[in-house]
């Protein structure tokens, strides 16, 4: 890995894959849970080792990926958001919108941007600054998000370049190497600052702030960081689906939380990786697939998924007790 | 007692009841309707007020399951899934010898309250977040309601539950008059008995709570089962009152529990709130919503309206106590 430059030689370096090491032991089962579903997804559809079947299917992971990011940033911080399904509405709205009209592609994706980035600092300002509880400003958010949609686009509707969408959602495996470029962004935001005081200020804020930590800082950046990823997923699932639905973001609030808690996130902040919460979503973005794939009804669809849910998070409590 | 004393004591009292969260949300409630009458022709007439208090029972059950949960230091993201489950479910429990309706109704509260007891067990045994076991209560439902309506409404024949959603005894609603009950038996429930008292020491600290001897796992069950009952209840009514039954019937209420919830000023931290404070929250609720249909506007700017709202109320009553 190339964070061995980040860090100090010697001691620094050692303690960094001390660190590494022990937050990996509480990801290591669900690394192997999610392998095993892998082959089983591999037998069932062969195609997924060829070219365009690999593209297809990080592409219906993709999006999925970015929210349950955008929500374990905020878990590691010891916030929450239930305004992530409006943003990704949002941001999808605003590219269907603006993209082909005279903003052109770069003027879009720099409208989605400000927006996700300016809202989402501006949650960060409330929860941090005024100290309301997170869960509910952004419940209150998730409504003037979802309005500011259905005011950009009443109805679904508006248009993507086709070039965009068929180099985003085609068959090249173009989203795969978006997610990798925006993994190794994290890595290095890790190693700002400001990403340093980021699990600090989730586990233990006061201790961090007397020892001149910008916990304030840190979580609003969270916020701007975790709003920006959002509006991201909504400028791809537009790519995706070549249009604007103003409500198209809705399941992904629920599915980022369970995402991110599948990968070992804690609710109290501080606790749980980033590679954590990514094979989460790609568990619950493999699982749907495995259970399309072997013809459940969407009601098993439905049950399996939320049997699944409880079993993967109670089963490592019970190890945690028994040992 | 001396009587200058017995005068110290009822000021200091009245002063603890006027700067109580429950007072104040109450009192913008009151400051709202008086303010929304003038400005509104019709909005304060009795009509219209009775049917916003008949609007907020619903919200005011379903938060009455919440308040407790919250109290207790969880959440219940379930209440809108029971909700529709009791709506939806009601009429399956039909049985043609019984002429009074309420041998379904019972039935279903029975479900709804052995689905709240299952998220307590996740929650208590299984040590599962209660975020993540009532969400995925919820996921499960849903598929569960796909098999019991298949996607089409529901119409309840039954006479109890038209009763309770039309009927208007002494010229109340029954939907008033059952809320008015479940009122007063949460907030003694909550505040006059053991088992409220452990509610609020398990949401303060549930392991000081455990060390002193409350039961933990018992507690934590009976709350989602109170959760569920409530859930059902509301179900009950709103099928009463819509005269149908539909999926997503429910799906209002949750974020309208919640919001009624840390109106009212209980912590959604745990272990600090009251019911009272819930009741004027729903109210509350329902009077936004009305306001913004008056001003007529598109789905988008109510929509922005209604959260701008109660972003703003929040920041008059729902603001943490600083703890540390």
């Amino acid at each position: 890995m190339s964070n061995a430059s980040l860090s100090a030689p010697g001691r620094g370096n050692a303690l960094y894959w001390a660190i590494q090491a022990k937050r990996n032991i509480g990801v290591r089962s669900l690394f192997l849970v999610v392998l095993a579903f892998m082959v089983a997804y591999g037998f069932l559809f062969h195609g997924l080792f060829t070219g365009t079947g690999f593209a297809k299917f990080t592409q219906s992971w993709f999006p999925l990926a970015l929210v349950a990011m955008a929500q374990a940033i905020l878990m590691l911080t010891g916030g929450i958001s239930l305004a992530i399904g409006a943003l990704v509405s949002l941001g999808a709205v605003i590219a269907a919108t603006t993209m082909t009209g005279p903003l052109g592609v770069a003027g879009g994706a720099a409208v989605v941007g400000i927006v996700g980035l300016g809202i989402g600092a501006a949650t960060g300002l409330i929860v941090v600054k005024l100290r309301l509880p997170a869960i509910v400003v952004t419940l209150a958010g998730s409504f003037i998000i979802a309005g500011a949609a259905l005011l950009v686009l009443p109805r679904p509707g508006g248009a993507m370049p086709d070039w965009l969408s068929n180099l985003l959602a085609g068959n090249t495996p173009a989203a795969f190497a978006v997610l990798v470029v925006i993994v190794l962004l994290w890595k290095l935001y890790l190693a700002t600052p400001l990403g340093l005081s980021l699990y600090a200020a989730g586990e233990n804020p006061v201790g961090a702030y007397r020892s001149g930590v910008p916990v304030d800082a840190a979580r609003i950046a969270a916020y701007a960081i975790s709003g920006l990823l959002c509006t991201g997923a909504g400028l791809f699932v537009a790519a995706q689906t070549g249009s604007g639905d103003p409500i198209i973001g809705t399941s992904f609030t629920l599915n980022s939380i369970a995402a991110a808690v599948l990968g070992g996130i804690g609710f109290l902040g501080g606790q749980g990786t980033m590679r954590g919460a990514l094979a989460g979503s790609l568990l619950l973005s493999l699982m749907i697939s495995v259970m399309f794939f072997l013809g459940f009804t969407p009601v098993a669809q439905y049950v399996a998924q939320g049997l699944i849910i409880i079993g993967a998070v109670a089963i490592p409590q019970f190890r945690m007790r028994a040992r | 007692m001396s009587i200058s004393d017995a005068g110290i004591l009822s000021r200091s009292r009245i002063r603890a009841i006027v700067t109580s969260r429950p007072f104040l949300t109450f009192a913008i409630v009151a400051l709202v309707w008086i303010v929304a009458s003038f400005v509104s022709r019709g909005f304060g007439s009795y009509g219209h007020l009775r049917y916003l208090v008949e609007l907020a029972a619903v919200i005011g059950l379903v938060a009455a399951g919440q308040t407790f949960v919250v109290i207790a230091g969880g959440i219940d993201l379930s209440v809108a899934a029971i909700v529709t489950v009791a709506a939806v479910g009601l009429p399956l429990f039909a049985i043609d010898a019984d002429p009074t309706g309420l041998t379904p109704i019972l039935a279903v509260l029975a479900m709804t309250t052995a689905i709240g007891l299952v998220n307590g067990l996740g929650v208590a045994l299984l040590r599962v977040h209660p975020m993540i076991m009532t969400l995925a209560m919820a996921t499960f439902l849903q598929g569960l309601l796909i098999i019991i309506a298949g996607g089409s409404a529901v119409t309840a024949a039954n006479p109890l539950v038209s009763w309770v959603g039309n009927a208007r005894p002494f010229g109340v609603p029954a939907g008033i008059l059952v809320w008015v009950v479940v009122s007063v038996v949460v907030l003694v429930v909550m505040h006059a008995t053991p088992f409220g008292a452990r509610l609020f020491a398990m949401g303060a600290g549930p392991l000081a709570a455990k060390l002193s001897g409350v039961p933990i796992a018992t507690t934590t069950m009976a709350v989602y089962g109170i959760s569920g009952f409530m859930a059902g209840l509301a179900g009950i009514l709103v099928l009463g009152m819509n005269g149908q039954g539909y999926v997503g019937i429910g799906d209002p209420y949750l974020l309208a529990s919640i919001a009624a919830v840390v109106l009212g000023g209980t912590s959604i931290l745990g272990g600090l709130g009251t019911y009272a404070g819930s009741i004027p929250g729903a109210i509350l609720l329902v009077t936004i919503t009305a306001l913004i249909t008056v001003v007529n506007a598109s789905p988008g700017w109510r929509s922005i309206l209604f959260g701008t709202l109660i972003l703003a109320l929040l920041l008059l009553s729902g603001r943490e106590a600083a703890r540390r």
